[in-house]
């Protein structure tokens, strides 16, 4: 009975505008301390992940030096559907010399410890210039060889062996025309994953 | 205010992780190398300080009720703005670290020292309640990254040091967090009984 009674008193609606007043006050102070700090680094960050996705698009481009990047292409909704169960994340359009020399596709597959964020390059004919991984949680010493794209029992890298695929090569599958590094097939199965959407995305961009 | 006491409190008798028991997935999840421990370790050591400081400051004006509320709060602003400075000033530890800068919201040190030291204790007490916790808390993660990333990776901080075939692999796995940190609890709980024997 007596906590009841104590609660009562609590219920006051002038202790509750109180509680409100001085946590709504807390609230605006750390709002606006953090909106000065987004300020100063908003810029930063964003030039930061700009040239981080730069890199990775350079690195599955054939002509890296001489290839220049468009912003994000806008995604339709035949883009989000090719790609299936493969998030579709951003497309950017690789220009030589001012000409569209292909797409650099960057997908969100699931490998076997959660999302594996990858950049796909696909050229003008739809055949894949190359792979490289953008973020990814594997495990350290097993799926992290396919995220460094160690060579499989082929000799050639595991990121490596997708440059050249094309459509024409029908759907990728690890055991059929992909190799997988040992004890990592279900790391090798998520990249696979993502190329096969980013070919099919590519597909139906033309 | 007694500093020495203090200290040995936060490196020592009341180590944070070692005895305290507190923040353990961090320590666990992020002590695979050197340079990771190092930036988790600074990092909460900035934010404990600074809330601690806060909340020692404004716990005269913060209602009985709803002083979790008020110590997230504060807490919160703190991390994100570590985190987005190290985004944006030092990107390589921020992208190996990852969540689990964020994550610094809801590790149990920070809140932990508010309520039990900080919303009863004065500023300056508070300020290096903060700094000695934090202290405590980057030892141990020193600590076990030295032994994870030297046995597990035979590396340190990058560097090798044992050839690649020979490390134990699993120490870098999560069962090697359980291990090493177990091994590392044990080893306190005998010293410090030792200690005590000895007066």
């Amino acid at each position: 009975m007596s906590t009841k009674s104590k609660e009562k008193v609590q219920m006051d609606p002038a202790y509750i505008i109180k509680l409100t007043v001085t946590l709504l006050v807390t609230c605006v102070v750390v709002a606006a301390a953090l909106g000065g700090v987004n300020a100063v680094t908003e810029e930063k960050i964003d030039a930061i992940n700009w040239a981080k996705t730069v890199e990775a698009m350079k690195a599955v481009v054939a002509d890296p030096d001489n290839t220049t990047f468009s912003d994000k292409l806008t995604l339709t909704d035949e883009m989000t559907a090719a790609s299936g169960s493969v998030t579709l994340d951003s497309v950017y359009e690789a220009q030589v010399g001012g000409a569209t020399a292909g797409y650099a596709i960057k997908v969100v597959a699931s490998g076997s410890q959660g999302k594996i964020e990858m950049m796909v390059g696909v050229d003008g004919e739809g055949t894949v210039t190359g792979v490289s991984i953008v973020k990814n949680a594997e495990t350290a010493g097993i799926g992290s060889k396919v995220m460094t794209n160690m060579p499989t029992a082929s000799g050639v890298g595991v990121l490596s062996q997708f440059e050249g695929k094309s459509a024409a090569d029908g759907l990728l599958a690890v055991g059929t025309n992909v190799d997988a590094i040992s004890g990592a097939t279900v790391s090798t199965r998520g990249v696979t994953n993502g190329v096969n959407a980013a070919l099919a995305v590519a597909g139906v961009m033309g | 205010m007694n500093l020495g006491k203090q200290l040995k409190e936060g490196l020592l008798t009341q180590n944070p992780v070692l005895v305290q028991m507190l923040g353990l997935c961090s320590t666990m999840a992020i002590t695979t190398s050197i340079m990771n421990g190092l930036g988790m370790g600074v990092s909460v050591l900035i934010i404990l300080t600074a809330a601690n400081v806060v909340i020692s400051a404004i716990r005269k004006i913060v209602p009985d009720k709803i002083r979790i509320a008020m110590f997230i709060v504060v807490i919160a602003g703190f991390v994100t703005c570590v985190d987005l400075l190290l985004q944006a000033f030092v990107p390589a530890i921020a992208e190996s670290l990852g969540v689990f800068i964020p994550l610094i919201v809801v590790n149990c040190i920070i809140l932990g020292r508010a309520e039990a030291f900080s919303y009863k204790n004065g500023v300056g007490a508070s300020f290096f309640d903060g700094i000695f916790q934090g202290l405590g808390y980057t030892l141990v993660l020193l600590a076990m990254c030295f032994i994870r990333e030297l046995l597990g990776a035979g590396t340190l901080a990058g560097f090798r040091i044992i050839p690649e075939q020979f490390p134990i692999g699993i120490l870098t796995l999560p069962v090697g967090g359980f291990l090493v940190l177990g091994f590392l609890i044990a080893a306190m709980q005998w010293a410090l009984s030792k200690s005590k024997e000895g007066k």
